[in-house]
């Protein structure tokens, strides 16, 4: 068991570095990198461990990684007392469908369609759910939503 | 109110609202923080219609004195230091420890919040890069090679951005550079994932902010900036995949990789 949570734990120190490399070409500010690094690390490692564990497609990975990470940005939000912008914008970078575009323009290259249209159709999805999640968690009123008035 | 004093505070309003939406604000933030800032400082009638790249404001004192303004904002740059300290600054007007000149020192102070540094963003590029390869199932070799991909992309990121050069095509040429280096680097050393390193560094330019900013604006009501900011996202996403089967075909052009 040992060295698959290492590779875990790896991955997820990764993730939190990966994260903060955004928000620094964001400008986020210094007090808020590990806020940061921690609600992109989160959305990973669900999405990572649902994907692995579950066996669930990506798209619904992506849509349950979505949530705690939509949430994680909106704690750190009301605790920093910061727009939940700042958080999310650079946390959700790692469900961002990149290699989906990719494949998808590699395979049309390759002219192989049923792959092409494959890739595609899962990279609109992904994107689709990525959209959800972020709606679903946003429009929750929780406590401290009204902390601007 | 004098109207001097009123031109002033909504001045003051405009430039906030300004910098908000040029740093990367959405349009209910930039909507609400305007009408807050306006009512702690006592402008009257004070009434404001944001897209995302310009906004429209009035306000009147009575019926003497009418202002009225409208800001362009071309170019949105992400700078969320920015955001965040002009969200501050109202959030102290609300509370009322702040007066028009106060607020106006503060407002400078905000706007003129530092960037990181041209080195310091071309490190998190290859930070950024290598880390997502390595996410993304490469190994640390393919993370390296991802790395130098994130340093061509921002570099030519950068030197297209001081020329002006427009965005669609800049993200082509990113793409391009990041799949023909990649996939050099595999035709040398066959132990590389060209794969992995590309999406590693195709990260960078991925439409996340578009994507991001474009479901929340449409979730606050705000659809026509909505459709604007996903259309975006979908134009970036576009130049992506043009400029990676434009490398491929170079490639297969030159009969490097099969």
């Amino acid at each position: 068991m040992t060295p698959l949570w290492t590779d875990y734990f790896t991955q997820f120190v990764v993730a939190v570095i990966a994260t903060i490399s955004f928000g620094i070409t964001f400008h986020v500010p210094k007090r808020h990198y590990l806020a940061g690094g921690l609600t992109g690390a989160v959305g990973w490692m669900v999405y990572i461990l649902c994907f692995d564990l579950l066996g669930v497609t990506a798209p619904v990975a992506v849509l349950i990684a979505t949530l705690p990470l939509t949430l994680c940005a909106r704690f750190f939000s009301v605790c920093h007392k910061a727009p939940v912008t700042v958080f999310l914008l650079p946390g959700i970078f790692p469900l961002v469908p990149g290699a989906g575009i990719y494949y998808t323009a590699y395979y049309f290259l390759r002219d192989d369609r049923s792959l092409f249209l494959n890739k595609g159709v899962e990279t609109l999805k992904i994107a689709l759910a990525l959209a959800l999640g972020i709606a679903l968690v946003c429009s929750l009123p929780l406590p401290g939503r009204d902390h601007k008035k | 109110m004098e109207n001097n004093l009123l031109e002033r505070a909504a001045d003051l309003v405009m430039d906030a609202g300004q910098t908000l939406l040029e740093n990367g604000g959405e349009v209910f933030r930039v909507q609400q923080t305007m009408e807050i800032m306006a009512h702690s400082l006592g402008v009257r009638d004070f009434h404001v219609y944001v897209l995302s790249n310009g906004i429209f404001a009035s306000a009147s004192m009575g019926s003497a004195h009418n202002v009225s303004l409208i800001r362009h904002v071309p170019a949105v740059t992400i700078h969320l230091g920015r955001v965040e300290a002009v969200n501050e600054l109202s959030r102290e007007l609300a509370a009322g420890q702040l007066g028009v000149e106060d607020a106006e020192a503060r407002l400078q102070q905000a706007r003129a919040l530092p960037c990181t540094s041209t080195w310091g963003e071309r490190l998190a590029c290859i930070v950024g890069a290598a880390g997502f390869a390595y996410l993304f199932g490469g190994t640390p070799l393919d993370a390296a090679v991802a790395a130098v991909a994130g340093l061509f992309e921002i570099l030519i990121c950068q030197w297209f951005g001081a020329h002006k050069i427009n965005r669609i095509f800049t993200d082509i040429v990113a793409a391009f550079a990041c799949t023909i280096w990649s996939v050099g680097v595999q035709a040398v050393l066959p132990a590389v994932n060209a794969n992995a390193a590309i999406i590693g560094a195709l990260m960078v330019l991925t439409p996340g902010v578009a994507l991001t900013m474009g479901v929340r604006d449409i979730l606050n009501g705000d659809y026509l900036s909505g459709s604007i900011r996903l259309l975006d996202a979908v134009l970036i996403a576009g130049s992506i995949a043009c400029g990676v089967v434009l490398g491929w075909l170079v490639i297969h052009g030159l009969g490097v990789a099969a």
